[in-house]
């Protein structure tokens, strides 16, 4: 009953601080689009792109020079043979430049005009709140501007033919430094270069959609009220105190997240479960005396302990094992993040072994003794009888388990945030084993870091509330599925 | 109920136990004397049970009876700390206590059939071939003609044959038990040991079940605990007394019950005790 009290008392309260975020955060995508930010938006991300392009041949750069130095040459002979590269690099580097800056000179234009907007609200917020206070006076002395966004807006979009023109010219520099053959000097890498130009192939193909993008955008365009929640919820970026626009998409914290508790139990999940069975199974009682507790005080370990051992222990040695000559074949190492998702995972997997162990051994021990008498009494092997009998009668004890441990392992934060890197992105999951070793941020992480930081009232904070909210729905579901799980298991054993 | 086994006929005609003419006894106890811990559970026990007969224990509760069972097939291995001190335990000649002896081997050779039901939550046909499975024995053919034939053996095919692949533990109680049945005889043991196979059953269950007995001692060697005297009386053919973990008498049945030799198994017969 109490429980109850106390889950409503905290739907409440995370309700109450986290709703205001719909309304504010449909004002803000609002104001990204009147403000002509969304405009500009879409040019910066053709110029971005290219930036992208930039820094793989940078990348590439010094991945020849690693090479040859590798291969016993000097540094002048090395920078000596790439100076055909470099030529090539710096044409095509100097190929977005006018589009580069008529890009930011919009950029600084919008954001005036964001800016005088913000001016504008923050003005009719302190009026209104001497008003409340009675301060009539004061209040009329407020000056407030009405920003007319059409007119402010008015030369940005008449910038749209000197846009054409440098993207033709981007296209056609492009076009130029494409068909110029380049061998490089270090062979093994001409593959890269082809993938290189492949890519720029790519990109040329984007333009006419962003020129019809631009072409076709208007201010006022109405933004639903809806998108205030996809964008939350499907929101690739959490970006704040931006100079140009907040976004806070939920995505990429999720990812981490998951992605982090994922490696955890791929971890815990084996090891945790063989340990029940090894307890309540093969061991002798004064083993399982022995092992019982030793697990279970694992979990009496403050989370900030494990979470210094990871960054003082585990993060280095892990590291050091993928710089092990031996292992090099696996195309991920050697890593270069010391914190990231995997080592914030294998501890996490130290937190989640207790839970899964205890639940898991609870699960085999209620198994009635005379299935496993049947089974004896058939001939069966202990192997046999773990296996064909035991683990299947209380598969769906151990998959509640499972689940416990997951919810366990995604509401934690002090490791996560110690040890998972706290890089704001989506995982690359492109990139294979390698991406386990990505550091990422996590929802409880950026909750905890975030939280003390920002303004009580403002965007930002509800945006934190929303995560806190979104995650507490997360705990809530996974344990109604546990239970389910569990309920379903007393039924088919009748 | 159904007779009509290929197994029984087969082993009708065949003469009992040529593989072990040294005794043509199934089960040959000497001088057993059984202990859980400390504890002194049975105390020198000589018996012999002959094959293709059905021998039943009957006796007060606690007197030892699923102790003796549980060790013709070496089941009390699970039970930390028991163990036999002195004495041996024959099956068809061979010592199973023998260092030689693996207790899973034996299993196969001597299956159980307990007091509650047990089958596991699997379906029907995955509990009757389950012995086979873990020898590794999986061709569809062979496992689909044992099911048959160890239900219809069981007398159960009949019943079930429609839903062989629903769960054996949504089946009634007598059904479950017979059920047992049929996966104990699916890898064709020799001996089957029934410890109270019908002390959860209703009296039309418990009558199918003893029916089920009778057929199958043409085929296979049956001993059976029970607490039902009536029950000893219908479906064994010879009964074993035993009384605060001694043997007090083996003899024809209907000796036990008419005539019995020591007053002890007089006044329990009699319901005098027990
Ligand atoms: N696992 C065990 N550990 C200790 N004592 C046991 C165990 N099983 C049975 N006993 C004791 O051995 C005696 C014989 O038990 P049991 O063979 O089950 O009797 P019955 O089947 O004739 O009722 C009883 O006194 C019982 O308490
Ligand atoms: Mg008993």
């Amino acid at each position: 009953m109490i429980a109850i009290i106390v889950l409503g008392l905290i739907t409440f309260f995370l309700f109450r601080e986290g709703a205001e975020f719909f309304p504010q955060n449909l004002q803000n995508l609002r104001l990204y689009r009147k403000a002509g930010l969304e405009y500009v938006g879409l040019m910066r991300e053709q110029t971005a792109a290219h930036a992208t392009l930039n820094r793989s041949l940078q990348d590439l750069r010094v991945r020849q020079i690693m090479a040859m130095l590798k291969a016993g040459k000097t540094q002048e002979e090395a920078q000596a043979a790439l100076a055909e590269f470099d030529t090539y690099a710096t044409q095509f580097d100097a190929a977005v430049g006018d589009l580069r800056s008529l890009v930011s000179d919009l950029t600084d234009e919008v954001t005036a005009i964001k800016e005088k907007a913000k001016i504008h609200d923050d003005a009719l917020e302190q009026r209104e709140f001497l008003l409340k206070e009675g301060k009539k006076t004061e209040a009329d002395a407020v000056k407030t501007a009405t920003v007319d966004f059409k007119a402010e807006l008015a030369p940005v979009l008449a910038t749209f033919p000197a846009y054409t023109a440098a993207v033709a010219t981007l296209k056609q520099n492009l076009e130029v430094v494409l068909e110029k053959p380049l061998t490089l000097p270090v062979h093994e890498y001409q593959p890269r270069y082809k993938h290189f130009q492949n890519a720029v192939r790519a990109y040329l193909k984007t333009f006419p959609e962003t020129e019809e993008k631009l072409k076709n955008w208007r201010a006022d365009a109405p933004v639903p009220w809806w998108r205030s929640l996809t964008s939350f919820l499907f929101g690739t970026e959490w970006i704040t105190n931006s100079f140009w626009q907040d976004w806070y998409g939920i995505l990429p914290l999720l990812a981490g997240s998951l992605l982090v508790s994922i490696i955890a139990l791929l971890i815990a999940v084996p090891l945790g479960v063989c340990a029940a069975v090894y307890v309540s199974e093969l061991a002798q009682p004064a083993e399982a005396k022995f092992i019982k507790p030793y697990l279970e005080f694992i979990s009496a370990i403050p989370s900030v302990v494990l979470g210094f051992f990871g960054i003082a222990v585990l993060g280095e040695h892990i590291r050091q094992l993928t710089q092990w000559h031996a292992l090099s074949w696996i195309s991920a190492f050697p890593i270069a993040e010391r914190l990231n998702a995997f080592t914030a995972g294998a501890l996490l997997a130290l937190m989640a072994i207790p839970t899964i162990f205890s639940l898991s051994e609870d699960a085999l021990n209620s198994i009635p003794r005379h299935f496993k008498e049947a089974s004896y009494a058939l001939g069966a092997t202990r192997l046999q009888t773990i296996l064909r009998v035991l683990v299947p009668a209380s598969l769906s004890g151990i998959v509640s388990a499972v689940l416990l441990g997951f919810g366990r392992v995604i509401g934690e934060t002090m490791v996560v945030l110690l040890c998972a890197g706290n890089r704001i992105a989506i995982p690359d999951f492109t990139e294979g084993i390698g991406t386990v070793f990505q550091p990422v941020h996590t929802m409880t992480g950026i909750v905890a870091q975030e939280l003390g930081e920002v303004a009580n009232g403002t965007l930002h904070y509800r945006a934190l509330f929303m995560v806190g909210l979104f995650l507490f729905f997360l705990a809530l579901f996974i344990n109604w599925l546990a239970q389910t799980v569990v309920r379903k298991y007393k039924i088919s054993i009748g | 109920m159904s007779t009509s086994q290929p197994l029984s006929q087969e082993e009708e005609t065949a003469p009992a136990q040529p593989a072990a003419p040294a005794s043509p006894n199934a089960v040959d106890v000497e001088n057993l004397d059984f202990y859980y811990g400390d504890y002194h559970a049975l105390h020198g026990v000589n018996l012999q049970i002959p094959a293709h007969k059905v021998t039943a224990f009957i006796g007060p509760s606690g007197c030892g009876k699923s102790t003796l069972l549980r060790c013709f097939n070496r089941m009390n291995d699970l039970v930390p700390e028991s163990h036999i001190k002195h004495g041996s335990i024959k099956v068809h000649g061979t010592d199973i206590n023998g260092p030689n002896v693996d207790p899973i081997e034996l299993r196969k050779r001597v299956g159980m059939v307990f007091q509650k039901s047990n089958p596991f939550p699997k379906s029907i046909y995955e509990n009757v071939v389950y012995g086979l499975r873990i020898q590794g024995r999986n061709k569809r053919a062979e496992l689909d003609e044992i099911v048959e034939r160890s239900l219809r053996a069981a007398a159960l095919w009949d019943e079930v044959k429609d839903r062989l692949h629903e769960s054996g533990v949504g089946l009634s109680g007598g059904q479950q038990q017979r059920l047992c049945i049929a996966r104990a005889i699916a890898v064709e043991p020799e001996i089957i040991l029934m410890d109270e196979p019908c002390s959860a059953l209703d009296p039309i269950a418990t009558s199918k079940v003893e029916e089920l007995i009778f057929d199958l001692k043409k085929s296979y060697t049956i001993i059976i605990v029970t607490h039902n005297m009536q029950q000893a009386g219908r479906c064994s053919d010879l009964t074993a007394f035993f009384y605060l973990g001694r043997l007090i008498e083996i003899d024809r049945t209907e000796k036990i019950f008419t005539n019995p030799t020591q007053k002890q198994t007089e006044d329990y017969i009699t319901g005098r005790f027990g």
